[in-house]
């Protein structure tokens, strides 16, 4: 990556010599087969294959098939796992633990555009090591939420052993925190006061794209000044990456809808969407959920303290409609590796386990615009899953294997962590 | 494959009560109209989500219209959501839908005439804040909104508390609608100039800053005038008049796009698009308040927001002629420091009698019925006001101060269909607001008042009611609900 700092390499380099991964599975020829009990797809058909074989070339999946009608290539390496379930890499969309805690994010000013998350991401930690054997395969990292705007996240795949083996897309999305936390900025901050300061800030922001697309088109005699602070806005303002939003509760979680998916047209992910935000899912309804979309959590429940009643909030999501749904679990808050046991915690508070296994696959790979290579398990896609003794969402079920671009990256076998 | 895994966790899709009245089946208008008609999912809750009638017919009662005569058995007639005709005799159009209030007393929608409560915090900590808006900090999810619908309340105007020198711009919503635009009847009103001293302040420092942001602003607009007249010569032309001509033509110049976020209401209010809300809270801030509104220039489109106390400067408020809006606390008690003696006066009497048109406010931290404006109101009466001025304080009154008496404030054709359908008069105690339209959108029936219900099934049946506690929604405490909830979502998130 261009920007890497000296720092981070430098961090790197000692770390492939201290934790060299498990070796590739593939031999010589990329060629590897695994023979599984049961394959969770998540096509567009939800097909769901017993007995089959998914075979991988180069880090790629090549097919998936009924193991009774497919030979597989003599050449191939072969793993055998024929009780287990097979599905899609697990995708967290909410991830603070790119390095250190004491680089969550810097309180500069109020909203601070100019910042990334890939200056601080750290290969091969225990985090990272742990993410894997919780079957994690790719992460958005992104910054806190103690201003309004904390900087640009960045996707990355739990593979090693440097960073640039880690870095999908950089900027992978933009942090805002609408309200709830930022308000402790200083002296202290109201809502009409960072949501004003938010929106001039975005707007500036725009304003720079428009300048340089202007440019662009012809439309201007000279060029425009470069300006790193606003740079990395071209791409969210190209819809080329997401705005990820700290929000929750019902008026906060509706100012986000208004101000960033309507008023200034980026493709906005409800990264919290707790308490009783569910209520405004009539408005993302309304917006579009090409528009937006929630990925809920690290809370999977809302005490009503007025109604004395209980409220799953993945349910309820659902039940106002909101069907492209995720869970997330803001780690370190929840820890990566209990991605599963979030999804799982959606379901007893009234959740569909089918349905909350795609939230923490298909759903969060959409939702960060990554569809088109990872979330399914698809011939042409990333072969990026993990493999388990049963259900995932079902927390008796045990994580054996875990594979990135093909690659074995935990190994139950050799180092079982949990 | 679902089925399979919900019998394998013994949960099914539809396992849990759906509470929220909406399917993915019900289509995203149709929920929104719903929002309309029933505001949040929750106690006020309307099954259908049916669109509401266009045409409709409110007949039988008897119909306190404010502004003229009361009419007994009585029809209103509502069409998108207007009243389009008023009388004893009206014929209906055979599409609309009649709904029958015989026995029933219909009076116009109560007017909340000025209120931070449907906001996350009164004020910001910055005292000068004209470039800030309440629409960033409405939560239509407020408790407080359902039960100003609940009473009879069909307007609020949302603005900014007392502690600022300058406030945010307000607006007028209505109680209903799942966003901020859904709820909002007129966008921009006015701004809060605060003369009496916000926390930490004193006299001097509050007029201070009040006048130093509009003599900043004056310094400003000079500098812009300048620039605007330069800009508008040719390049050979020579600066041939004094600087106060220059300005006053570059002045003429300037356009909105030419202010600044700070600088844009500001010029507004001055130029009386915005109307101006001054805070006294003392009898000895009103004097101030007038003359600095006068010194503006912007008398006429001003309005005196008065505390409990301020009345004894009814020589300065006479001498003003301007309306006001009272504290919720209509007595002003004081004891005698020499002899000890307690004198009472009724506010409202004392301005009604220097000429002065007011409105009311419902005081929602009185345990007792002060939170009902109607309520309010009846002490008016009750202390001799005129039965028709006591009215006019919660509905017409308010709704001029607010520059929208041709859309609010009585039963009248061409104004918004906001009724409220009581039980038996307004002014009697034991009567119950049964019914509120909203634009023509039947807002609240107490029958479907899930909470309040629920309340009632308690007491009828012997039960204890537990005492809930101060309102959650209520006031400038750090005990507000949502910043503990917000403080501990904090706490939990990186």
């Amino acid at each position: 990556m261009r920007t890497l700092t000296v720092f981070c390499v430098a961090v790197s380099m000692l770390l492939i010599v201290s934790a060299m991964s498990p070796a590739n599975a593939a031999g010589d020829n990329g060629l590897v087969a695994f023979r599984v009990g049961k394959v969770i797809t998540f096509d567009s058909d939800d097909r769901v294959i017993n007995n089959a074989v998914v075979l991988v070339r180069d880090g790629r999946i090549e097919a998936i098939e009924r193991a009774r009608d497919f030979d597989i290539p003599d050449e191939a390496k072969v793993v055998e796992k024929p009780q287990a379930w097979l599905t899609p890499g697990l995708v967290e969309l909410h991830n603070h633990t790119a390095g250190s805690l004491g680089d969550l994010n810097d309180l500069v000013y109020l909203t601070n555009p100019g910042l990334r998350t890939l200056e601080t991401v750290v290969p091969e930690t225990e985090n990272v090591k742990r993410a894997r054997a919780g079957g994690v395969t790719t992460a958005l990292l992104i910054p806190g939420s103690g201003t309004n705007l904390t900087g640009f996240g960045t996707i990355v795949k739990f593979d090693g052993p440097g960073v640039d083996d880690m870095v999908v897309r950089s900027p992978g999305s933009l942090k805002i925190a609408q309200a709830g936390n930022p308000e402790r900025y200083w002296y202290g901050v109201g809502r009409t006061m960072m949501n004003y300061n938010t929106r001039r800030t975005m707007e500036q922001a725009l304003e720079y794209h428009q300048r340089w697309q202007a440019w662009e088109d012809g439309e201007l005699d000279e060029r425009p000044l470069f300006d790193p602070i606003y740079d990395d806005f071209r791409g969210l303002y190209e819809r080329e990456y997401i705005a990820s939003v700290h929000t929750q509760m019902y008026q906060v979680v509706m100012t986000t809808i208004d101000m960033l998916a309507e008023h200034l047209d980026v493709h906005t992910v409800i990264a919290h969407g707790t308490f009783d935000a569910w209520k405004v899912a009539p408005l993302v309804l309304e917006a579009g959920m090409d528009q937006v979309q929630a990925v809920v959590g690290p809370r999977q429940f809302h005490l009503d303290n007025t109604q004395r009643k209980i409220h799953g909030v993945a349910a309820r999501w659902w039940q106002g409609g909101v069907t492209e749904l995720g869970i997330n679990t803001d780690a370190p808050v929840v820890p990566q590796e209990e991605l599963t046991y979030q999804a799982a915690m959606a379901c007893w508070y009234g959740w569909t386990p089918y349905e909350a296994l795609r939230g923490i696959t298909k759903v969060p790979a959409e939702a960060m615009l990554m569809g088109n290579q990872i979330g399914t398990i698809e011939v042409g896609k990333d072969a990026d899953f993990s493999i388990w003794t049963g259900d995932p969402i079902d927390p008796r079920s045990a994580n054996l294997m875990t594979v990135i671009n093909g690659r074995i990256v935990y190994d139950a076998d050799d180092e079982r962590l949990f | 494959m679902i089925a399979v895994l919900n019998d394998l966790f013994g949960c099914h899709k539809e396992c849990r009560s759906v509470y929220f009245p909406v399917t993915q089946e019900t289509g995203c208008m149709k929920v929104l109209l719903a929002g309309l008609a029933a505001f949040l999912a929750g106690s006020i809750a309307v099954e259908s989500a049916a669109a509401p009638p266009d045409k409709l017919a409110l007949t039988g009662g008897r119909i306190i219209t404010v502004t003229g005569d009361d009419i007994e058995e009585g029809t209103v007639l509502i069409k998108h959501g207007r009243i389009v005709e008023v009388g004893a005799d009206v014929d209906l159009p055979y599409d609309a839908m009649e709904i029958d209030t015989t026995g029933m007393v219909l009076m116009p929608g109560m007017i909340d005439p000025q209120s931070p409560r449907g906001l996350d915090r009164p004020n910001e900590n910055v005292p000068v804040v004209p470039f800030l808006n309440v629409y960033d900090a409405i939560d239509p999810s407020r408790l407080f909104f359902e039960n100003s619908l609940r009473d009879g309340i069909t307007s609020v105007h949302v603005m900014q508390g007392n502690n600022t020198v300058v406030s945010a711009l307000s607006r007028v919503v209505r109680p209903i609608g799942l966003s901020v635009d859904e709820m909002t009847v007129e966008p921009e009103v006015g701004l809060k100039l605060a003369v009496t001293p916000r926390s930490g302040a004193d006299r001097i420092s509050q007029m201070f800053e009040l006048r130093e942001a509009f003599a900043k602003l004056e310094h400003e607009l000079n500098r812009l005038a300048e620039e605007k007249y330069e800009e508008s010569l040719e390049e050979d032309e020579n600066i041939d008049v004094g600087p106060g001509e220059a300005r006053q033509q570059g002045r003429e110049l300037l356009r909105d796009s030419d202010f600044s976020d700070k600088q844009r209401n500001l010029v507004r209010l001055l130029r009386g698009d915005l109307s101006a809300w001054f805070y006294a809270g003392r009898a000895t801030d009103v004097g101030p308040a007038v003359e600095f509104s006068r010194h503006l220039g912007i008398l006429d489109s001003s309005i005196l927001v008065l505390g409990n106390e301020a009345h004894r400067a009814v020589t300065e408020l006479e001498d003003a002629q301007r309306p006001v809006v009272l504290d919720p606390s209509l007595y002003h008690r004081s004891r005698d420091p020499m002899t000890g003696e307690i004198e009472e006066v009724f506010v409202p009497r004392i301005i009604h009698d220097a000429g002065l048109e007011f409105a009311l406010q419902p005081n929602p931290s009185a345990s007792m019925a002060e939170r009902y404006l109607n309520y309010q109101a009846a002490i008016c009466v009750r202390e001799g006001l005129p039965r028709e001025v006591a009215f006019k304080a919660i509905t017409y009154y308010p709704a001029k101060m607010l520059g929208l008496e041709d859309d609010l404030g009585a039963i009248e054709p061409g104004k918004r269909a906001n009724i409220v359908v009581f039980s038996g008069d307004p002014l009697d105690f034991d009567s119950w607001v049964e019914q509120v339209f909203i634009d023509g959108v039947l807002a609240y029936e107490r029958d479907r008042d899930h909470r309040l219900q629920k309340l009632l099934r308690l007491e009828r049946e012997g039960h204890e009611v537990i005492d809930p506690g101060p309102d959650p929604d209520e006031g400038d405490t750090k005990t507000d609900r949502e910043s503990g909830e917000q403080a501990s979502d904090a706490g939990a998130d990186a």
